[in-house]
């Protein structure tokens, strides 16, 4: 799949289908004793309601003409506990349905959270960040609704209107087919329009998440877009995208508001025929019908017609709904593709032994990044790899960590394949440090702590104190307590690396690996560092991606790569011996000072 | 200006909009009535009457009313929405602009996930609010005041006595409103609260998976879940006690009218044809009241997201354009005068003086965290001076108009942030309009051409947000391209090469020599390689400027400078004087070869 873009809409791969919808129907199943209970409720009230009318047709019948005050008053008490049946009879509704509705998406919520958390980076990077926040956000919310007072309503008026064909059979058979011949007619219109309804919402949901998206990137993009200036022109993009997102709407909307006109007019139709032809078989020359049963039949039709109008308002809120849910279950149905083998085992502790076996690896793309590589690792050592910018050097981590599968080939640690354990207990052995030093919104005390939980205060201080981050953290206005961001902006980019490292140190890790974790850090800080680390590196086997040769030069092996196959790999002193191209890079850094003396 | 005001001030556009669906709803609500008069007069006419003629025109006049009710409602409904898409439209438009106004001083503070939540889910109780919310409100209270108009007429002891509701309607909608308010503003901070944690979670899914904290995270997830959850119950429990109280009222109004209305009858003040009628208008009281409840919910949970979007609206930017700010091109002889900045109680930088010739090239370097990025945001006015002086061309940086000011600046920041759209989009960023060439041209200069080629889809390739799926290298180079292309009078390179080789970073400082016109460049850097030839190189140290000098210069002067080259190139090997290397080697020869997708 391409990766997609702000403006672009998503494609979408499952369309909704009859096992959707009984998937959406587990979610309900859990509470189908408490909706029973509800549609009793509200059946029960409806039929006490139908009572109020017949006491006033009593009072009026019998009371009045024989003016009993008494009789009126036990009809007006009959009424005011009918009052407080309904009054309770919706309470327990609203009570209850409230706390299913936000179950169930509480529930839906969590399982599309959780399935997050097992995809892999390409799902994050293939898409704009806030495109998937939307769905399990603002999606699942639109739900709530539908999914408990929706259900409600729909099964309470089906049951209502049951009811009433079976009183208008009772009553009489051809009045009552005349008016059921209307539901074909607008079932046909409803089919009709469904197909353009569908993607009118469909339309619209991307909309909505493109705008979405655009937000979000406009949010964190906010410096790059004051410094060039593009205010305007974002300006600009975000109102076409709001532009689209209104047409969307307003075109999705119309297909709704065509519904309610529709069923007004058949329902009238039908009651005008009904007039017609009940008044001509009452005043045929030998009538089969009575005034009493047109007039009664009458007061039927309204009550016939109202339930439907209400589920034709579900099938609305159903279709928009819809458009949502295929976007929620499509994300929890995105596979996994790195998880635990069926018969996985634990990790033991690890010793630090890490082996490529003829390791070859592509990402979706199918180009070859790493060729057959093979290297051992041995416990307790350091190893630098180095390599010109997009050699696949965070690739050979990465896999380490089993963050992707490699394609053929086999990674051992301790002589154990990585793909037949766990991988919360392989990761969990690990301390990694990436290229972009991520800081959650937070105390500085927070972040450090996330690389592990259990960790004390005076440890989270320790690891500070390691990687030289405590006194900048001592200096700020809360020290350890100071709270910062997800963009991090009150600290600067090399701060930000030293407590993503501390984060690593306190994790623990067997295998220590550092994707650029010092391209930000001075040097005099860096060698500070390096003394804290030879310690603590001491047991620990080590990776370290860097590009400032300093940082590298004491590893006991360096590892040259380029062209998707390691090159070279020996000492610092081994390398400058053979004059390839490590050599090579070595010496370029001199360069620059050739060309002062050139000058 | 309080957040209603401000709210109306978006619906004053759509004023005549509204006027004619109000009375479009007036039409309907009277149109309403009509068709259950209509079957009246046929069960008494036609029916019991035996008027049969008129059963056809009845009929007719039945189906055609409907026909134009509905006709109406379809355009009122469309009226409504659209008023309300265009409020929305307005309103997010304005709040887009405030964001892209707010300094980062805001920024350092705010969650991306709450400033999103104002722009989505409270927008959304906005739209509600006005494309159904309003109409209906209306059509309830027109719908009582007719019902009540027409009891009057038959008889006002009875319409009085049916008013005895209107207090204890009254109150409960006060007292409910009064409570669902927190209700609503709990549930609003949960919903931005989850949103900002979910947001945060996507964002940084790398870290969560790298520590294996995903039972941490999900733990963490159903706490806000939770939260959002109760406050949603919460807010029903309010609702659970006021709907049904509404029902009760209803109901009264059939009890005061059996019991009232009975009375009257038997003691003949009124006919019992009266009494009928009544009944007959009783549901336009009836259906009003029950909707109340509801409707207070809607109108509290509108009022809430209104403040809400208001109150991060109104929050005014420290750093704006001055009034009549100079706009002009700049030529870039920079002057820094006793310059301090203080932020949270804290002194950031301190004492900078420095002054810069344009087209010439400042090299900063010291140690992290020592004020180098702030000097430079203070040069853009992310930030504002706390005291001294920042110079542009003689001019303080506070009286250039601000945009001007930053057009002038190219800027490859420390922390790379890409868009998710095409390269080519990218780094065309600053200049939306410009030519493939030139694109091209800027990524030749900051040596990412070959790598991009490589690629599958070249230029177009799509890069996820935050430039995901490029090495930290690739991202810094498309930066560089990114500002280079803006043709700034001033350059500031933030710590731009810190993740590329050696011999591409040597490639790149030829580049920017050979950039053929005056052009300041700020080179904020780590490894002394970066910034040697520099024209002034300035040493920092928490906040103030240490050394100063060339590199020569410092190099003699033993210093911190000194000791940080010595510490990067130890003893210089002798094959590097001895060998004659060539230095003008074009470093791309590796990066060709190298396959286009980054290493992440």
């Amino acid at each position: 799949m391409a990766r997609n873009k702000f403006d672009v809409d998503e494609v979408l791969e499952d369309s909704f289908d009859v096992n959707q919808l009984k998937r959406l129907g587990n979610y309900i199943i859990p509470y189908k004793k408490q909706m029973a209970f509800v549609v009793f409720m509200m059946l029960s009230s409806s039929a006490l309601t139908m009572l109020v009318p017949i006491f006033f047709q009593k009072i009026m019948d019998i009371c009045i003409p024989a003016r009993n005050m008494e009789q009126i008053m036990v009809y007006c008490g009959f009424t005011l506990a009918i009052a407080f049946y309904s009054a309770f009879a919706l309470r327990m509704k609203i009570k209850h349905m409230s706390l299913v509705g936000q179950n169930i998406i509480h529930d839906l919520r969590s399982d599309i959270f959780v399935h997050l958390q097992e995809l892999p980076f390409s799902y994050f990077d293939d898409k704009p960040h806030g495109k998937i926040q939307v769905r399990v956000v603002n999606y699942v919310n639109s739900l709530s609704d539908l999914l408990s007072n929706g259900i409600i309503n729909t099964i309470t008026d089906l049951c209502n209107l049951i009811f009433i064909v079976i009183f208008m059979f009772i009553e009489d058979v051809r009045l009552t087919l005349i008016c059921i011949t209307g539901l074909p007619i607008l079932a046909v219109l409803i089919v009709f329009i469904k197909k353009r309804q569908r993607r009118a919402w469909q339309i619209q949901s991307n909309k909505q998440s493109n705008l979405n998206a655009y937000i979000a990137e406009s949010i964190n993009g906010i410096r790059v877009t004051q410094s060039f200036v593009r205010e305007n022109e974002n300006i600009g993009i975000f109102n076409d995208l709001s532009k689209n997102y209104r047409k969307s709407w307003m075109r999705a909307v119309k297909f709704n508001f065509i519904m309610w006109p529709c069923v007004d007019l058949i329902s009238t139709i039908t009651t005008a025929i009904i007039f017609v032809l009940g008044v001509r078989w009452i005043l045929a020359p030998t009538p089969t019908m009575t005034i009493g049963v047109l007039i009664a039949f009458t007061a039927y039709i309204s009550r016939f017609w109202q339930p439907i109008n209400t589920l034709a308002g579900f099938y609305n809120s159903l279709l928009t709904a819809i458009s949502y849910l295929e976007r929620i279950f499509e994300t929890i149905n995105e596979p996994v593709e790195v998880k635990d083998a069926e018969d996985a085992t634990q990790m033991p502790p690890i010793k630090g032994k890490v082996e490529f076996q003829d390791v070859s690896f592509s990402y979706d793309d199918g180009i070859e990044i790493l060729h057959k590589i093979n290297f051992t690792a041995n416990a307790g050592d350091t190893y630098a790899i180095v390599g010109p910018t997009g050699a696949g050097k965070s690739t050979i981590v990465n896999l380490i960590s089993r963050f992707y599968n490699v394609d053929c080939g086999r990674i051992l640690i301790d002589g154990h394949d990585i793909s037949k354990v766990t991988l919360r207990s392989l990761r969990k052995q690990m301390g990694i440090m990436m290229q972009d030093s991520f800081i959650f919104s937070g105390t500085i005390m927070d972040n450090i702590r996330y690389g592990n939980h259990d960790a004390s205060d005076e440890e989270v201080i320790r690891a500070a104190k390691t990687v030289c981050a405590h006194d900048f953290i001592m200096e700020l206005e809360n020290g350890y307590e100071t709270q910062v961001n997800e963009r991090g902006s009150r600290l600067s980019q090399g701060q930000r690396q030293l407590i993503s490292f501390a984060r690593a140190l306190l994790a623990n890790p067997a295998i220590l690996i550092l994707d650029e974790a010092t391209s930000s850090i001075d040097t005099e800080t860096e060698l500070l560092l390096q003394k804290g680390l030879n310690e603590l590196l001491k047991g620990r086997t080590s990776f370290i991606i860097a590009h400032r040769l300093s940082t590298i030069k004491n590893a006991d092996c360096i590892m040259y790569v380029d062209r998707g196959d390691i090159l070279e790999k020996g000492s610092h002193e081994e390398l400058l011996q053979e004059k390839g191209e490590y050599y090579h890079l070595y010496m370029s850094q001199y360069d620059f000072l050739k060309e002062t003396e050139n000058k | 200006m309080t957040p209603m005001k401000w709210f109306l001030s978006f619906l004053k556009k759509y004023r005549g909009l509204m006027i004619f669906g109000i009375i479009l709803t007036f039409i309907i609500t009277s149109l309403n009535i009509i068709n259950p008069y209509i079957s009246g007069l046929i069960v008494d006419k036609v029916i019991r009457g035996g008027e049969y003629d008129l059963l056809l025109p009845f009929v007719g006049l039945m189906v055609i009313v409907v026909a134009v009710k509905g006709g109406l409602r379809f355009v009122y409904q469309l009226v409504f929405e659209t008023a309300s898409q265009g409020t929305l439209y307005d309103m997010r438009d304005k709040v887009y602009r405030k964001l892209l106004q707010e300094d980062f001083a805001f920024y350092n503070k705010k969650r991306t996930g709450d400033l999103m939540s104002r722009q989505t889910g409270d927008m959304d109780a906005i739209r509600h609010f006005v494309a159904y919310v309003i109409y209906f409100t209306l059509e309830n209270i027109l719908m009582f005041i007719i019902a009540l108009v027409m009891i009057f007429t038959v008889n006002v002891k009875l319409a009085l006595c049916m008013l005895i509701v209107l207090p204890f309607t009254a109150l409960c909608t006060y007292l409910q409103s009064k409570e669902v308010k927190p209700a609503f503003k709990r549930n609003r901070d949960c919903f931005s609260s989850l949103n900002a944690f979910v947001q945060e979670n996507i964002s940084g899914n790398r870290v969560v998976r790298a520590f294996s904290k995903e039972d941490y995270e999900i733990d963490k997830f159903n706490k806000e879940n939770d939260a959002f959850r109760r406050a949603g119950i919460d807010a029903s429990h309010v609702w659970m006690k006021y709907v049904p109280i509404f029902e009760v009222l209803a109901y009264s109004l059939n009890i005061i009218l059996m019991l009232y209305g009975g009375y009257m009858v038997i003691n003949e003040e009124i006919s019992l044809g009266d009494l009928v009628m009544v009944n007959g208008y009783l549901w336009m009281l009836n259906n009003p009241l029950r909707m109340a409840g509801w409707l207070v919910n809607d109108i509290g949970n509108f009022v809430t997201s209104v403040e809400k979007i208001y109150a991060t609206y109104s929050e005014e930017p420290n750093i704006k354009t001055p009034k009549k700010g100079i706009s002009r091109k700049l030529k870039g002889d920079i002057s820094f005068q006793n310059v301090s900045y203080r932020a949270d109680d804290e002194d950031i930088v301190m004492d900078i003086n420095f002054d810069v010739k344009a087209g010439q090239t400042v090299g900063i370097i010291g140690t992290t965290g020592s004020g180098k990025s702030t000097i430079m945001n203070l040069l853009c006015r992310f930030y504002d001076t706390t005291s001294g002086q920042v110079l542009i061309d003689g001019t303080d940086v506070k009286n250039l108009d601000l945009y001007n000011l930053r057009s002038n600046i190219g800027m490859a920041m420390q922390d790379v942030f890409l868009f998710s759209d095409t390269i080519e989009g990218n780094i065309a960023y600053g200049r939306p309009d410009c030519s493939f060439e030139d694109v091209k041209k800027a990524a030749i200069m900051a040596d990412a051409n070959h790598f991009i080629m490589a690629m599958p889809d070249g230029y177009d390739t799509v890069v996820g947000e935050r430039g995901v799926g490029l090495s930290g290298g690739q991202k810094q180079r498309i930066s560089l391209a990114r500002a280079l292309l803006k043709n700034p009078s001033i350059l500031i390179l933030d710590d731009t090469t810190s993740a590329v080789d050696m011999e591409t970073e040597n490639y790149i400082q030829k580049q920017l020599k050979n950039i053929g016109r005056t052009c300041t460049t700020f080179i904020i850097a780590y490894r002394i390689s970066s910034i040697k030839d520099a024209d002034l190189i300035l040493v920092m140290d928490k906040g103030r400027i240490i050394e100063k000098g060339t590199h020569a210069e410092l190099l003699k002067k033993g210093g911190y400078y000194a000791t940080t080259f010595h510490n990067q190139y130890g003893e210089i090997p002798e094959d590097v004087l001895r060998e004659d290397r060539s230095v003008s080697q074009k470093p791309t020869e590796t990066n060709g070869k190298q396959s286009g997708k980054g290493g992440n």
